[in-house]
C-alpha cells in the first residue's frame, strides 16, 4: 500500500430519509470506478444500490449499520463509512463519527433542513466533524437550493457558503456553475461521466458575481493572501480561494455547499473535487484517547506510524470466511504477524489477515498504517474494541455504557429459527454494547434488551431478514426499578429444627437508601457475632434478594446493607443457613424502608407546524409528560418534554394521526424518576394478577 | 423541609414584600440593566421564588432557545441549594419543573396575539396555567408601546405578574426616577422597576420605582461569581 497520509479521507454521508444519500453513494462509486453499473435504489432491475446491503434500511430509511467502503478519486484514497442519524443507535453513531474525519452533509433541494438534519448536524457538532453540504435532488419540481443554503444559516448556524450556483432547476436543471473558477459545468454522457466546461450562460453572469462576491467575503475572512488579492480587484487564483475555504471548513466556520441532482447524474464529480479539496486528511484532525491506567485522562494521539498502535474495532460483519472486523488505526501500524493487545479484557492478539474492502471485494495489505482504514480476518473481539501495542493502555471509547430501558420477550417460531435466532443473538450483543440478551429462568423466553421500541425492532427485523429466523414478539416492557427511601432496621433470625441438619442464623443491621451505587455491602460485625466464613453467604443473601424486588419483580437499585450484629450455633450455622437469614432479614426491612419505584423517563423532542402546537402537547400531557418548554421557529415549532418510556408505545403512530404526517419525534433516555402513586398502585396490582395467572 | 428552608433563606424576601406581591396582578415590572450584568439571573431567581411556592411561571425567551434556559435554572437551582443532599435537591427539582413552562420566540416572531393563542392552548387543555410570566430579550423601541398596552390586557385579564428586562444603554442619560430613557416613556405602564447597578466590584440591586419603603433601605447585591442575590 503507497502511503501519503495527507492523501487519504476518511469520511462519512449524513442525510435526511430520502435526500437520496444511497444514491449520491452509488454515484460516488461508479465515478471513482469502483462499480460499473448503476444500479437505482428501488431500481426495475431488481438488483438495488450497491450500499444498500440491508434490505430494511430501504424500508425504514435508516443506516443501521455502518460499513466502509473505500475508493480513489484524484490520487486520493477516499474510504467511505455510512453513518446511522437515528437517536435510537447512539452508540454506533458515537462509533461511526470518531472514526470518520469529515463528512458530506445531504440535504433536499426541496426539504430543506429537516428535523433528522438537526440531528445529524448536532452529532457532527458534539464531535467537531467539518462538513461540506450538497444539496441534492436539485432536478425536483419545488427545489431551490438557495433557500436550503438561507436555512443552513438559520435553522443549523452555519456559515453556509453557496460554492456553486443551479443552472436551470426542476426539470430544467441543466449544470451548475463552479464560481471558483467562473465556469459553467456540464454533465454529458449516459451517466453523466463526461464533463464539459463552458463560459457562464449571459442571463446567469450577473448571479453568479454576485454570489462569487459573498464567497470571496467568507473565504477571505480566513487567509490574508486572499483578502489582499480582492483589495487589488485582480485575478484571483482559484486555489488561494479554496485554500481559503479550507482553513474555514476545518475549524468549522465555514460550510461550503455545493448542489447537484445524484439520480439525474449531475454535478457529483465536483463534490468529489470537494472532498479532496475542502476535507480533512487523518493529520488535520486532532484524536484523543483515554487512559485506563489514570481515571479516563484524554491523552492526544498522532498519526505517526513509528509510535506504537492504537487502533479502534468500529463494526464488525460476518462474511463468508467468518468474522470481518473493521478498524481504524489512529497511530502506529498494524502489521500482518503483530501481536496486540485488546484493551477491554487484556487478551492477545496475533494479527493474521490484513485486507482493504471495496464495496464486495478485498485485497490483502501488508499492514493498515496510521489514519487508515482496514479489516481484520478472525479476531475475535466486539465492536468498540480498542487494540493497542503492549504495554498501552488507552482506549479509544470510554467504557461506560447505558443500561437498556426496554426489554422484548421474543419466541422462535420453529427448531431452525431457534438455531439462527442464537446466532443473530450472538452477533448483535457483540455488535452493540446497548443491546442485551439473556434467558428468563421463569417463563423460559428470551429476552432482549435495548435503548428504545425502534432499537429492538429493528434487530427483530434483523434476525428475521439475515439469519432468517422467525420470532413472535412479546408486549415490550419497560425497565422499572425498585428502590428505598429510607432507613429501615432488621433483626431476622433463621432456624429449622426439624428433621435433619438444623440450620440457624441471626443477622441483624440496617438498610438504607444511597445515591449513584446499585448496592453497597457494609460489615460492621465485631467480636466475631458472626463468624467471618458466613460473611460472604450472608452478602450473597442479599444481592439474591435484588436481582427482583419485592414489589413488582424488578431490580432494587441504591440500597446500602450495613449488619453490626448476629449470632451463630457451633453446630446448625451453615452458609446455606445465613443466605436465608439474609433473604429473611431483606424481607424482613424492605417494606418498612418505604419502597418506590422507578422508571426511565425520556427526552422527547417534537418537531411540528404551528398549527398542530396545541393539540401535540395535548398528547404529551396525556402521557403524564412534562413539557419543558417550546421553541418557535416561524412556521415550525419544537415542544420539549419529558415523558415517561412506559407511555410512549405506539407514538409515532399517534402523532401521524394527529399532523397529517406532519410532525417527526426524536426520542432519548434522561433519567430514572419515582412513578406517581398511582401508577405504582396499578403496576403491583398487575403483577399479583400475573402472578395468579402462573398460579 | 428544604422546600421553606430555600424560601426564609431566600434574600428576594428582603425586597420587602413577597417579591411577586410587589406587583397587583395585571401588574408589570421591569428589571433594568446593561447587558451582561445579569438581568436574565435575576429574573431566574425572581421564577425559583415563586416555583418554590408552587406557583406556575411562563418564562418567555427571546433570545435564547429552550436548553439555554433550563441551563439557567439548573445553575442558579444549583448554587442556591448546594449544601443539601444530592437525592433531595433532585426530588425538589423534579417537584418545580411541572410549574415551569418555557417559551421561546425569534424577536420578530414575537407578537401579543400569537402569545394569546399558545397560552390558550395551553389553559384549554388544562396543560399549564401561568400565575407569573417572565418576559427576557423583548427589545424596548419605539414600537414596543402598543405591544405593551396588549400585554398588558392580557395579564390584567389572566391575573397574571409579568416581569419584563430592559436593556439599558451606557451613553443614555437616565430620565425622572432613574428609570433609563427607554423605560420612562412607558413608566405609566409599571408597577415596579429594579436596576442592577455595578458598583466597583459589586453589583447593587436597587429599586426604582414601587416596591415597600423596606426596599430602600436594604442593601441588596448581586455576587458576580455565582448570579445570586446575597445581602451585604
Amino acid at each position: 500500500m503507497k502511503h501519503d497520509i495527507r492523501k487519504v479521507r476518511n469520511i462519512g454521508i449524513s442525510a435526511h430519509i430520502d435526500s437520496g444519500k444511497t444514491t449520491l453513494t452509488e454515484r460516488i462509486l461508479y465515478y471513482t470506478n469502483r462499480i460499473h453499473a448503476i444500479h437505482d435504489v428501488k431500481g426495475k432491475d431488481g438488483v438495488g444500490a450497491t450500499m444498500d446491503s440491508m434490505e430494511l434500511e430501504k424500508e425504514r430509511g435508516i443506516t443501521i449499520a455502518s460499513a466502509a467502503t473505500f475508493c480513489q478519486w484524484n490520487n486520493h484514497e477516499i474510504n467511505i463509512i455510512d453513518t446511522p442519524g437515528h437517536v435510537d443507535f447512539t452508540i454506533e453513531v458515537e462509533r461511526s463519527l470518531r472514526v470518520l474525519d469529515g463528512a458530506i452533509l445531504v440535504l433536499c433541494a426541496v426539504g430543506g433542513v429537516q428535523s433528522q438534519s438537526i440531528t445529524v448536524d448536532q452529532q457532527m457538532k458534539r464531535y467537531e466533524v467539518p462538513c461540506v453540504a450538497f444539496v441534492n435532488k436539485c432536478d425536483r419540481s419545488g427545489a431551490n437550493p438557495l433557500r436550503v443554503v438561507a436555512k443552513l444559516k438559520e435553522k443549523l448556524g452555519h456559515n453556509a457558503v453557496a460554492m456553486q450556483l443551479p443552472i436551470g432547476l426542476e426539470a430544467d436543471f441543466e449544470g451548475v456553475i463552479d464560481l471558483v473558477k467562473m465556469k459553467a459545468l456540464y454533465f454529458d454522457g449516459d451517466n453523466g461521466e463526461k464533463i464539459r466546461e463552458e463560459p457562464i450562460p449571459d442571463h446567469l453572469v450577473d448571479d453568479a458575481l454576485e454570489k462569487r462576491e459573498e464567497l470571496l467575503d467568507a473565504a477571505s475572512m480566513f487567509s490574508d493572501d486572499l483578502m489582499e488579492a480582492v483589495l487589488e480587484e485582480g485575478d484571483i487564483d482559484p486555489e488561494l480561494i479554496l485554500s481559503a475555504v479550507r482553513a474555514g471548513t476545518l475549524t468549522r466556520q465555514i460550510t461550503p455547499v455545493f448542489m447537484g441532482s445524484a439520480y439525474k447524474n449531475k454535478a457529483v464529480q465536483p463534490l468529489l473535487d470537494a472532498v479532496v479539496d475542502l476535507l480533512p486528511c487523518p493529520l488535520d484532525v486532532k484524536n484523543e484517547a483515554l487512559d485506563t491506567s489514570d481515571d479516563e485522562r484524554p491523552v492526544v494521539l498522532e498519526a505517526d506510524e513509528s509510535k506504537p498502535l492504537v487502533a479502534l474495532a468500529f463494526k464488525l460483519e460476518d462474511g463468508q470466511y467468518g468474522q470481518l472486523t473493521y478498524l481504524r488505526v489512529y497511530q502506529g501500524k498494524l502489521a500482518k504477524g503483530d501481536t496486540v493487545i485488546n484493551v477491554r479484557n487484556g487478551k492477545k492478539i496475533k494479527i493474521g489477515r490484513v485486507v482493504r474492502m471495496h464495496a464486495d471485494q478485498m485485497e490483502d495489505i501488508p499492514a493498515i498504517y496510521a489514519g487508515y482504514i482496514g479489516a481484520l480476518f478472525g479476531v475475535d473481539c466486539a465492536s468498540g474494541d480498542t487494540f493497542v501495542s503492549p504495554g498501552l493502555s488507552l482506549t479509544m471509547t470510554s467504557m461506560f455504557v447505558p443500561e437498556p430501558v426496554i426489554s422484548l420477550a421474543i419466541v422462535p417460531k420453529d427448531n431452525k429459527s431457534q438455531i439462527n435466532m442464537s446466532k443473530a443473538l450472538n452477533r448483535f450483543s457483540k455488535e452493540d454494547p446497548t443491546f442485551r440478551t439473556y434467558m428468563d429462568e421463569e417463563t423460559n423466553e428470551t429476552i432482549i434488551e435495548g435503548m428504545g421500541e425502534l432499537h429492538l425492532e429493528v434487530y427483530v427485523e434483523r434476525m428475521r431478514r439475515e439469519y432468517n429466523a422467525e420470532v413472535t414478539t412479546g408486549q415490550p416492557r419497560v425497565a422499572y426499578r425498585e428502590t428505598i427511601t429510607r432507613r429501615a432496621e432488621f433483626n431476622y433470625t433463621h432456624k429449622k429444627q426439624t428433621g435433619g441438619a438444623g440450620q440457624f442464623g441471626r443477622i441483624a443491621g440496617y438498610l438504607e437508601p444511597v445515591t449513584d451505587e446499585e448496592f453497597v455491602f457494609d460489615n460492621r460485625i465485631t467480636g466475631g457475632a458472626i463468624p467471618t466464613q458466613f460473611i460472604p453467604a450472608c452478602e450473597k443473601g442479599f444481592r439474591q434478594c435484588l436481582a427482583k424486588g419485592p414489589m413488582i419483580e424488578y431490580p432494587v437499585t441504591g440500597v446500602r446493607v450495613v449488619i453490626d450484629d448476629g449470632a451463630a450455633h457451633s453446630v446448625d450455622s451453615s452458609e446455606m443457613a445465613f443466605q436465608a437469614a439474609a433473604r429473611g432479614a431483606f424481607l424482613e426491612a424492605y417494606p418498612k424502608a418505604a419502597p418506590v419505584i422507578h422508571e426511565p423517563i425520556m427526552k422527547v423532542v417534537v418537531e411540528t407546524p404551528t398549527e398542530f402546537q396545541g393539540a401535540v402537547m395535548g398528547s404529551l400531557n396525556q402521557r403524564r409528560g412534562i413539557i419543558v418548554g417550546t421553541q418557535d421557529e416561524g412556521v415550525s415549532c419544537a415542544i420539549e418534554a419529558q415523558v415517561p418510556l412506559a407511555e410512549m408505545f405506539g407514538y409515532s403512530t399517534a402523532l401521524r394521526s394527529l399532523t397529517q404526517g406532519k410532525a417527526q419525534f426524536t426520542m432519548e433516555f434522561a433519567h430514572y424518576k419515582q412513578v406517581p402513586q398511582s401508577v405504582a398502585e396499578e403496576l403491583k396490582k398487575k403483577k399479583a394478577e400475573e402472578k395468579k395467572h402462573v398460579a | 423541609m428544604l422546600k421553606k428552608d430555600l424560601i426564609l433563606r431566600n434574600p428576594l424576601r428582603l425586597l420587602g414584600a413577597e417579591t411577586d406581591e410587589v406587583l397587583p396582578p395585571g401588574g408589570f415590572g421591569a428589571v433594568v440593566a446593561r447587558a451582561g450584568v445579569g438581568k436574565t439571573a435575576l429574573m431566574v431567581q425572581l421564577a425559583l421564588n415563586s416555583l418554590l411556592r408552587d406557583r406556575n411561571v411562563l418564562h418567555i425567551s427571546l433570545d435564547d432557545p429552550v436548553g439555554k434556559v433550563t441551563l439557567w435554572y439548573e445553575e442558579v437551582f444549583r448554587s442556591l441549594a448546594d449544601q443539601y443532599d444530592n437525592a433531595q435537591i433532585n426530588r425538589l427539582r423534579d417537584s418545580i419543573l411541572s410549574h415551569r413552562f418555557i417559551m421561546t420566540f425569534q424577536v420578530e416572531g414575537f407578537s401579543v396575539p400569537k402569545l394569546t393563542e399558545r397560552l390558550t392552548d395551553l389553559t384549554e387543555q388544562g396543560i399549564f396555567t401561568p400565575r407569573m410570566m417572565l418576559i427576557d430579550g423583548l427589545p424596548f423601541d419605539e414600537q414596543v408601546r402598543p405591544m405593551l398596552t396588549e400585554l398588558k390586557e392580557l395579564a390584567r385579564q389572566q391575573d397574571l405578574h409579568v416581569w419584563l428586562s430592559v436593556r439599558s444603554h451606557r451613553h443614555e442619560e437616565p430620565g425622572p426616577e432613574g428609570l433609563p430613557a427607554q423605560l420612562a416613556a412607558m413608566a405609566d405602564l409599571f408597577e415596579a422597576a429594579i436596576a442592577l447597578q455595578p458598583e466597583g466590584k459589586q453589583i447593587h440591586i436597587r429599586a426604582l420605582k414601587g416596591g415597600s419603603a423596606n426596599m430602600e433601605k436594604s442593601q441588596l447585591f448581586l455576587d458576580p461569581s455565582s448570579m445570586l442575590i446575597k445581602k451585604k
